[in-house]
């Protein structure tokens, strides 16, 4: 039963792909109702798959050749990412029946979106690392064709471009790790590599494990990658929900947890990650403090929050860092659902003409700050809960400093988010904007999004059971929910937590009084507006890149002569070398 | 030296390889390079073969070399037939009066 429903939730998304696509665009209505079943369909069998939790839960294809075994395993962390991916996922495509209402080309826009789907619970649940790497260049790939969407923007073009060429570099990492993988033990297994990962000796180890924290880092926007994050604004903003909280970029976080046992004794790689994830959460939460674009402050908030995540890996907080995964898709998806309500129903991203929208969509405000009280932190949202157990991880036996920058962190979110939510929902009307009103169907999917942000943090004591439980080599300590509301109350952390989360709000309610110290950051925020200089490095890179090809054009001359001449003398060296290894 | 047959159809592959790249080099007639190609795979053909008979596996050298036979006689026809047209159209046959790269 199990073995169908793994196969399932990867080929349902798949086969309602091609469905869709054959479907052709003339049938819109049907192309709706097709994506919406099919991913609903998947979510349903993600969550099936919950009760089968287990090692044991295995469908293998063997291949007969040195591809090894094409294995998918129904493990926690698995099933778990799957779950977030195919329900995260169906919820977005849901929305996107309003969103995307009279738009061209949708058999594209629901192909990809569910190819990209099943890709990602493919990823997640294989144990192959060569299958694992098919499936993460598919769903870079899909990424890529997602954020261009809107093909005739040249923005949104070198958008998806600039996405697909950064995330390339991780999916060299990958690659490389599994290639030494295969052949140091003749297997691409990885279940079989974490049980006994000493079959590596360490310094190859070593090279695997930095491998690893660069395909991470560019696939989860960390530092120094995650300029391709806030270009990927250009897309459509279900299809930013969906990279944002459902499938591309909890891959990263995903590999450095999943490989987490075997690395962790690598010298000096535990702080390297736990160093990315704060210099990304600083740099990203400076960054959403100064962006006036509604979906660049979210995106710049997910560089951050994802910083936590990876610096919770690092700081040895596996399920700290997937619980707070779990609490960011479900408030990351709410919060860009319902900025992408506000944009379709105002028709602008621009932060600074908007302003009290909040009476005209009191319905897209209550779910709005609902998710913005999670991303900022406040208790009882799950956000809470998920920071304060990695912000506990980080206290213990690791470095200090490091525990105080994500503290003032915290209270850098608290401030964005509210700066955020003021101006968009608060304050007075900044210019005319003809509101429309939002559609049923995005009502839908916001709903269940704001009860989840408020509730799932219940899930804590069932969720470290089943990590626990099917994960025997991370050694996740089994965490019941009475035991992780004592754990966060009963600690002064918390409270530390608290009083810098309200004085990042005090800040921001108190701005009129402190403008004066404001303007002696104006340096600082003349820098965040250039993300630090890392767009002009990647401009550097690009120009660099241009002239070399420019200057190798002579080589093309495109005279058959040369051509042969080129031919004969590669034969000749091939020959030569052939002759002296002999 | 031991003449013996190997040694005799290796010195004829290196032979026909070595013409068809020399006259791929210093031609630019279009009918010269379909000849020319012609005799490089005449040449690669013999290997196969001799190939094939070197690891016992005669059967499967003379297959390969079939299947060269058909590939290459369309090389043959497709590159002749381009010829004509190119003729026509540009009323010559070098081929650097084809080439519209920027130089």
């Amino acid at each position: 039963m199990a073995d169908e429903l793994i196969l399932l939730s990867i080929g349902l998304p798949w086969l309602g792909a091609l469905l869709v696509w054959l479907l052709g665009d003339r049938k819109a209505k049907f192309q709706h109702g097709i994506a919406v079943l099919f991913a609903v369909a998947s979510a349903v069998t993600a969550c099936l798959l919950l009760p089968n939790v287990g090692t044991s839960t295995v469908v293998s294809f063997p291949m007969e050749t040195t591809f090894g075994e094409f294995n998918f395993v129904a493990d926690g962390l698995g099933v778990f990412l799957a779950v977030i991916a195919t329900v995260v996922g169906s919820l977005a495509v849901i929305f996107s029946v309003d969103y995307m209402k009279g738009a061209a080309q949708l058999g594209r826009y629901y192909a990809m979106v569910l190819f990209f789907i099943g890709a990602m619970v493919g990823l997640v649940l294989t144990s192959n690392i060569l299958l694992m790497f098919v499936f993460w260049e598919i769903t870079a790939l899909c990424s890529y064709a997602l954020i261009s969407f809107y093909n005739d923007d040249p923005k949104a073009v070198s958008g998806g471009m600039k996405a697909l060429i950064i995330t390339q570099f991780g999916g060299l990492g990958l690659m490389l790790g599994a290639l030494v993988l295969f052949a140091y033990t003749g297997s691409f297994d990885i279940n079989v590599f974490l049980a006994n990962p000493s079959v590596l000796p360490s310094n190859i180890l070593g090279v695997m494990a930095f491998g690893f924290l660069i395909a991470a880092a560019a696939k989860s926007a960390q530092f120094p990658f995650q300029t391709w994050l806030p270009d990927a604004m250009e897309a459509p903003s279900p299809i930013s929900a969906l990279i944002h909280a459902a499938t591309m970029v909890n891959a990263g976080v995903y590999l450095l947890a999943r490989f987490f046992p075997a690395f962790e004794g690598v010298p000096g790689w535990r702080i390297s990650v736990m160093v990315v994830g704060m210099l990304s959460a600083l740099m990203a939460a400076v960054m959403a403090l100064v962006a006036t674009d509604l979906k660049r402050v979210l995106a710049y908030s997910t560089v951050s929050q994802l910083g936590y995540m990876v610096y919770a890996v690092g700081a040895g907080g596996v399920f700290a860092s997937q619980f707070h995964l779990m609490s960011h898709s479900i408030f990351k998806a709410l919060l860009f659902l319902a900025a992408g309500a506000v944009i379709h129903s105002v028709g602008t991203r621009d932060m600074r003409q908007m302003g009290g929208l909040g009476k005209k969509l009191p319905f897209v405000r209550i779910v709005f700050v609902i998710g913005a009280l999670a991303l900022a932190g406040i208790p009882i949202f799950n956000g809470f809960w998920s920071k304060e157990l990695i912000l506990e991880v980080g206290m213990h036996g690791n470095p200090i400093w490091l525990y105080v920058i994500m503290l003032i962190v915290a209270g850098l979110t608290a401030l964005y988010t509210f700066r955020c939510v003021w101006l968009v929902f608060y304050g007075e009307e900044r210019s005319e904007l003809h509101v429309h009103p939002v559609g049923i169907f995005s009502k839908i999917a916001l709903a269940p999004l704001a009860i989840g942000a408020v509730t799932t943090w219940l899930l804590a004591g069932p969720f470290s059971n089943l990590l626990a439980e099917s994960l025997p080599t991370h050694s996740i300590h089994e965490l019941s929910l009475m035991e992780m509301i004592r754990e966060v109350i009963g600690t002064p952390a918390t409270y530390i937590a608290l009083a810098v989360v309200t004085l990042g709000l005090m800040t921001w309610v108190v701005r009129e009084q402190i403008s004066g110290v404001v303007k002696n950051l104006r340096f600082l925020e003349t820098a965040a507006v250039q993300s630090f200089g890392f767009e002009a490095i990647n401009r550097g890179i690009v120009a660099g890149v241009q002239k070399i090809a420019e200057g190798l054009r002579g080589s093309q001359t495109g005279l058959l002569n040369w051509n042969v001449f080129g031919i004969v003398a590669g034969l000749i060296l091939v020959l030569a070398a052939l002759l002296i290894g002999a | 030296m031991n003449l013996s047959i190997p040694v005799i159809v290796m010195a004829a592959v290196i032979g026909l390889v070595g013409i068809g790249f020399y006259c791929l080099l210093v031609t630019r007639n279009m009918i010269r390079v379909v000849v020319a190609l012609q005799i490089i795979v005449k040449g690669a053909m013999l290997a196969l073969l001799l190939a094939g008979r070197m690891r016992g596996q005669l059967a499967l050298g003379q297959s390969m070399a079939l299947t060269v036979i058909v590939a290459d006689t369309i090389v043959a026809v497709l590159g002749l037939a381009l010829a004509v047209q190119v003729k026509r159209r540009l009323g010559s046959l070098d081929l650097n009066d084809l080439s519209s790269l920027k130089r």
